[in-house]
């Protein structure tokens, strides 16, 4: 049977496909690849809606039920899991549309924005150590951000995970602080270290290369965030006196233009008297 | 450049075997597994002598069907060694040398005006290597044997709208009918159309991994050409 280059390409492609027979999906297209699976676009026909779908290449224990188990805004719910025809495992997740961060951050946005994202990223995490559950490979590449801004945190880690340079923490073996590690060093990829001397501090202790000298828990990281954004010192700064003279002058700005404008009445008035 | 022939790229039914290369020819190479391996590459081998010698037609044809002759002749089969090349390496450099030499001696009778030699046209040649052209002539034919291969499957085990579908989908060139449409076409349920194509790609790539399996030394071989067909 002579079959032209076009057909030969298009089966190379197809045949090389998961097997999805036996699941109500049907396959679109690849989105994603990492170490553990490839992730892809895929059609259900008995609720008609667009999902993900990820099959991992090998067996992987539990990451589906790791992921189900975490309900929060910012983690990507999973619709269901199974076993394809090839004993390959799978799971279907909410497909979401958006960007992924590292491609988010190529245009301009504010630090407020970046911090948002930060935050969201950071309260998806704190929910999941109160589950008992560490993500192990935190990097742009692995948040997205959708349509209407909404924040998804993906690919929580499995044990095989190793994380990835840049991002990862220096210890042999992850636990909570080192994804106090990895949002560190997410926060120092989403705001330079130039534009906030504050906020670059921030980073710098939640990326400290000893894990006793990181912040204690990702909400206190948080929370040194939060006075950040509120004018307030942050934990992770002793500020210069002119710096703190600074940030109390913009942080009471009112009060001190009224304090002015009496000082100049008063002034006006003593000499009114006077002459 | 006048048109390739068709000999070679139509199959006859060669019988698959489970034996890998090697195991074959310690058996005393089986005319089943040298079917096979003609099979895979005649037209590789032609289409490569052609392009790069330069050869007409016929001239390709004899000096094809020439060099798997001396190929069986001159133990060249029992010569290969797995730790130095693939064996399509090996044989596309076999036919190199082989076709290089004819071609030499042909040119010695040429200068004593006996032979009329042909030569092609440069503006007819592609424009891909030699090398680029036998390996994608090879998966030509290694697809198209398999697919004869999925096809009589098919008509032996009465499976014939598994292939009506498969060939509706994958082997159209163009404007692909939706499962909804192939569903309406055949009269079954439009996840039926998933699991028969499903099966027939399935079956196809066991028929393509049965077909190298005849052309590979053994296991790592056949492990390293089926990671560079799929990626």
């Amino acid at each position: 049977m002579e079959v032209s280059d076009t057909v030969i390409d298009h089966l190379r492609r197809v045949v090389a496909l998961p097997d999805l027979s036996g699941t109500r999906y049907q396959l679109e297209c690849e989105i994603g690849r990492g170490g553990l699976g490839v992730v892809y676009v895929a059609r259900d026909r008995d609720l008609d809606r667009r999902v993900a779908l990820k099959i991992l290449e090998g067996p992987v224990e539990g990451e589906a039920q790791l992921i189900a188990r975490l309900e929060h805004p910012a983690i990507v719910p999973v619709y269901e899991t199974g076993i394809l025809a090839d004993a390959r495992p799978f799971y279907a997740m909410k497909l979401v549309t958006g960007a992924r961060l590292d491609h988010y951050v190529e245009s301009d946005h504010t630090i407020r924005e970046c911090l948002r994202i930060i935050r969201r990223v950071g309260e998806a995490v704190a929910y999941a150590h109160s589950k008992g559950v560490i993500h192990r490979d935190l990097k742009p590449q692995n948040v997205m951000v959708g349509e209407f801004g909404e924040v998804y945190v993906m690919d929580w880690g499995v044990e095989t995970v190793a994380g990835t340079p840049g991002f990862r923490a220096p210890e042999s073996t992850l636990d909570q602080q080192s994804d106090i590690y990895s949002l560190g060093a997410l926060l120092q990829f989403l705001v330079p270290p130039s534009s906030s001397a504050a906020i670059a501090a921030i980073a710098a202790k939640a990326s400290y290369p000893d894990p006793h000298q990181r912040y204690v828990s990702v909400s206190a990281f948080l929370e040194d965030i939060d006075r950040f954004e509120k004018g307030l010192a942050v934990e992770a700064w002793s500020e210069p006196i002119w710096h703190r003279l600074q940030r109390f002058a913009s942080h009471n700005a009112v009060l001190l233009w009224l304090l002015a404008a009496y000082t100049v009445v008063k002034f006006f008035l003593f000499f009114w008297h006077r002459f | 450049m006048d048109p390739d022939t068709a000999i070679g790229g139509r199959s006859a039914q060669f019988p698959s075997t489970h034996l890998s290369l090697l195991e074959a020819t310690e058996a005393g190479l089986s005319s089943d597994a040298m079917n096979q391996i003609v099979a895979l590459y005649w037209k590789p081998v032609y289409r490569f002598i052609r392009l790069k010698f330069r050869k007409s037609n016929e001239d390709a044809k004899d000096l094809t069907q020439g060099f798997f002759a001396s190929a069986l002749q001159r133990d060249f089969f029992p010569r290969f060694d797995p730790a130095k090349a693939s064996f399509r390496t090996y044989l596309r450099m076999a036919v190199e040398r082989y076709a290089a030499n004819q071609h030499a001696a042909d040119n010695r009778e040429k200068r004593g005006g006996s032979v009329e030699f042909e030569t092609v046209d440069d503006h007819d040649l592609p424009t891909e290597s030699p090398e680029v052209v036998f390996e994608r002539e090879w998966r030509r034919q290694l697809f198209s044997h398999a697919l004869d291969d999925l096809r009589s499957h098919c008509r032996e085990t009465g499976k014939q709208v598994h292939f009506g579908i498969f060939e509706d989908y994958d082997l159209a060139d163009r404007d692909r009918l939706p499962y909804s449409d192939l569903a309406v076409k055949y009269g079954i349920p439009e996840t039926s159309v998933t699991n028969y194509l499903a099966w027939a790609r399935r079956t196809l790539k066991a028929f393509i991994t049965e077909r190298l399996r005849g052309t590979t030394s053994g296991a790592k071989e056949l492990h390293q050409e089926l990671r560079r067909l799929w990626k």
